[in-house]
């Protein structure tokens, strides 16, 4: 049962790295290429450099916001689990105690 | 008893893919709802958990069968369990939803005052002996649940409290409900494995007390 409940704590941690959506940092190249791209194919003209810098926040503000929910929707499961191994290895400490108790009752009963 | 963990283990990875690889991402609160379908599963398996403890410590009142008052307890210790679970899950999502860890709202302060009634529970179960023990904590069991039915209807008794209408969870898109059905079975389901394996453990304990104690009468005598 120990090793179900550590291989599922692993579960939690694998599934909710490689499911969920991580931000995805884009790099300046990226933005300003797709800024051009944008006002190319829209034909407005408008000040490249500005409009850069502020997709640039935009991106940087809309990552940092999803950064911190992952962090309280990690920490949250973390907990829960956190909660589950513990009760575990607390019945299996009683287990091991009663299994030593009665090897002792044993001895003894022998021993009469 | 295999069967039961077979599926529970299959079903909390189903739910868990479920969460993190199916659900919808809710328009508010964003991934940070995701922490809803344990932390709501947990809460409604409390209430399980302690119903089984009052139906048995009732049970114990009627027959006094010692089986019984084993078999609450092992309910109570679970309760507890996933009662802690719900308020340590809670306060992380009321940091991000209202900016607070703690709020002296209605459920909140119920679902702690039923956590606190157990553990008091297990302080008198420590505390006596004998029958006396097995008689005042089913006289408990049955008395602290009746904080469940307040902490369910708390939304509706005291209104204005932070938690959302009881209904809420009913009206969920379908693939949150889906997550949320199946996330819910997981945990009962683990419930039931769990209280299977806490009550034989608590029957072989009674089994050794009671072998110890006829050695130690032999041995006297």
């Amino acid at each position: 049962m120990k090793i179900a409940i550590l291989v599922s704590f692993l579960a939690v941690l694998i599934t909710f790295f490689s499911v969920v959506q991580v931000p995805i940092t884009l790099t300046s190249d990226e933005v300003a290429k797709a800024v051009s791209e944008a006002t190319s194919a829209s034909g407005v003209s408008v000040d490249e450099e500005v409009l850069e810098r502020a997709v640039q926040l935009s991106v940087a503000k809309l990552e940092e916001g999803q950064r911190t929910r992952l962090k309280y929707l990690a920490s949250a499961y973390l907990v829960i689990w956190l909660v589950f191994i513990l009760y575990v290895l607390y019945l299996e400490r009683q287990q091991q105690e009663l299994d030593k108790r009665l090897a002792q009752l044993e001895q003894a009963s022998e021993g009469v | 008893m295999r069967i039961i963990a077979l599926i529970t283990a299959l079903l909390i990875f189903i739910s868990l893919y479920l969460i993190f690889g199916y659900a919808r991402i809710e328009g508010t609160m964003l991934e940070v709802q995701k922490i809803f379908y344990y932390h709501v599963s947990a809460a409604l398996t409390v209430f399980v958990a302690f119903g089984v403890n009052c139906v048995f410590s009732i049970k114990y009142l009627i027959q006094r069968k010692p089986n019984d008052d084993l078999l609450a307890v092992a309910a109570a210790e679970l309760g507890i369990v996933f009662c802690t679970i719900a308020l340590l899950s809670g306060p992380i999502w009321a940091r991000y939803a209202w900016n607070t860890w703690w709020n002296w709202e209605a459920r909140l302060t119920s679902t702690l005052v039923l956590w606190l009634m157990y553990i008091g529970y297990f302080i008198l179960r420590s505390a006596l002996e004998g029958d006396r023990r097995r008689l005042y904590s089913a006289v408990l069991g049955i008395i602290a649940y009746l904080d469940v039915p307040i902490v369910y209807y708390a939304v509706d008794i005291w209104q204005g409290g932070l938690h959302p209408d009881r209904g809420t969870k009913w009206s969920l898109e379908t693939t949150m409900q889906h997550t949320w059905m199946v996330a819910l079975i997981a945990l009962i389901l683990l419930f039931t494995f769990l209280l299977m394996v806490r009550y034989r453990m608590k029957k072989a304990q009674a089994r050794y007390a009671a072998i110890q104690q006829q050695h130690l009468t032999e041995a006297s005598s």
